[in-house]
């Protein structure tokens, strides 16, 4: 007799306890294993409150408090909490998320930097029929399924495939590059108001 | 005597009458004051090629300060507040930080909330059709460059209130290169309470002006001898790059509608070649200058970009 059968045997004897067709008695309850013991009362609680049209209750909530608890935060409900009420219920909502940003998504920060650029590469292809950018060579940085596998910010050098990893390394730069104009157009704002404010007074002097 | 008079008196009545008669501007200045003094909540999207990217963008006035939000919904998000003239960057990979300025530099260019006067030398206003946006009646005015190295600016104008309904990058085939468009937008009297309460916050001090520019510029180590006209440096100077750490020569340039950067770097190794990636309006064209590789982006066409890439060269 091999062990799974042995096992089933013993579980019938479980079963047949929990149901009450066998005599409760210490030693019976002592040989079973607490967890199979647990598991078999819920079943045969499941069965029974079908039987009733009862609700069975598994109390869960103190595992998912648990893991709530360790969840990054991703909106923060709590300030909408302060809010006066009679601002009507849509502008809570708003707030929620207009005003989170205070708690970044680290995790969502550089890919979601670095796939913006993905999306640079691979958008430049449908524009080759452009008679007038066909006379520039159309870089293509990414392959055509890069968009789901934009460039790699581990540390890991990209040794394995030479080919590969310049092809990264151009695609970083450009990334770079892209943020890097797009912060510095910014302040072109504040610095040409300056500009020309200097060379009004000049023409003055 | 009477007869210089009655001349002169023409003169002037038709310098005067000169000045007034280009309704595309008038409607372009009466947009830049109605985005300055109404309540409003809007939601616009911004598509670039295959790709889309949703914003929300609420204004407020209250009493005499001016408050403005702009967000970035998808993705890790971007966060713009204006309160007057200070506004705050809140990115997802840095600390937040604010500048002195009387615009958010979004997805809007900058100068349609103010004087587009300074424009006149190099774009031309132009009254379009008008049409139905985002369920209101709309009016086009095009904003069209007077060469064909930069884009041409569309945009449609709520008939009612002025605010922005549309706008669109233009090529000069006609093509939509990246739209702008508003799904919803409700303009109320009152401001919104959730602006209100930005008032309550506290925001990086701005930096002064001053220290943007940095002292020792490096406009000298390097002769870009072609820009399209009514360019004019901004800034220039060497830094490194937040994303990749790399050293660049840095030169900023901008016509008062678009902006265009030029980076100078150590070339990468291996085979470069030179080429064009576009999303939507921008372009960066890198360069391979032999010992050294030239980057340009803006949103301008890639010819203008390849152009300015290629008369990059060292100073002597």
């Amino acid at each position: 007799m091999t062990k799974a059968h042995l096992n089933k045997l013993d579980n019938e004897a479980l079963s047949a306890l929990l149901d009450g067709e066998q005599h409760l008695t210490d030693a019976k309850i002592a040989e079973q294993d607490v967890t199979t013991f647990g598991r078999y009362a819920l079943i045969g609680d499941a069965m029974r409150a079908q039987k009733n049209n009862n609700d069975i209750h598994i109390d869960i909530s103190d595992r998912v408090a648990l893991a709530l608890e360790s969840e990054p935060v991703y909106a923060d409900f709590s300030q909408s909490k302060t809010q006066p009420q009679a601002i009507t219920e849509t502008v809570q909502d708003n707030k929620v998320v207009a005003f989170n940003w205070r708690k970044p998504v680290a995790q969502l920060a550089i890919a979601a930097s670095v796939a913006m650029f993905a999306i640079v590469g691979v958008n430049t292809l449908p524009q080759s029929n452009n008679e007038q950018q066909s006379e520039i060579p159309l870089l293509q940085t990414t392959p055509l399924t890069g968009m789901a596998s934009p460039v790699s910010y581990s540390s890991e050098p990209a040794l394995e495939n030479a080919e590969q990893g310049l092809r990264e390394l151009q695609q970083q730069r450009i990334g770079a590059l892209v943020l890097e104009h797009q912060r510095q157009a910014r302040v072109a704002n504040s610095l040409e108001t300056a500009q020309t404010n200097t060379k009004a007074s000049e023409e003055k002097n | 005597m009477k007869v210089i008079t009655f001349v002169l008196s023409l003169v002037v009545s038709f310098n005067a009458f000169a000045n007034d008669t280009n309704p595309a501007k008038d409607l372009l200045l009466k947009m830049a004051n109605a985005v300055h003094t109404r309540n409003f909540d809007a939601s616009f999207v911004v598509v670039k090629g295959k790709t889309m990217e949703p914003y929300r963008w609420v204004h407020a006035l209250q009493g005499d300060t001016e408050l403005e939000h702009l967000s970035l919904l998808n993705g890790a998000g971007l966060e713009m507040v204006r309160i007057d003239n200070q506004v705050t960057y809140f990115e997802p990979q840095s600390e937040p930080y604010s500048l002195k300025t009387d615009s958010i530099a979004g997805p809007i260019p900058e100068v349609l909330f103010k004087d587009i006067d300074r424009l006149s030398a190099h774009y031309d206003f132009v009254l379009g059709g008008k049409g139905r946006i985002a369920g209101r009646a709309a009016q086009l005015v095009r904003i069209e460059s007077k060469d064909e190295y930069k884009y041409n600016y569309w945009i449609w104008l709520d008939m009612e209130s002025s605010l922005l309904l549309k706008a669109a990058y233009v090529n000069h085939e006609g093509e939509a290169l990246e739209q702008l468009q508003l799904t919803h937008i409700s303009v109320t009297e009152q401001p919104a309470g959730m602006l209100l309460e930005v008032l309550n916050r506290n925001f990086p001090t701005p930096l002064p002006n001053d220290a943007l520019v940095n002292e020792d510029s490096t406009a000298t180590n390097w002769q870009i001898s072609w820009l399209p006209d009514g360019f004019e440096l901004l800034k220039s100077d060497r830094h490194k790059l937040d994303l990749n750490n790399e050293l660049t020569d840095y030169y900023l340039f901008s016509d008062g509608f678009v902006e265009i950067s030029v980076f100078i770097q150590r070339p990468l190794p291996g085979k470069r070649l030179s080429g064009a990636l576009t999303s939507g309006a921008t372009t960066v064209y890198v360069h391979n200058g032999g010992n050294f590789d030239v980057s340009v982006v803006g949103n301008v066409p890639s010819m203008t970009a390849k152009a300015i890439a290629e008369s990059v060269t060292r100073a002597l």
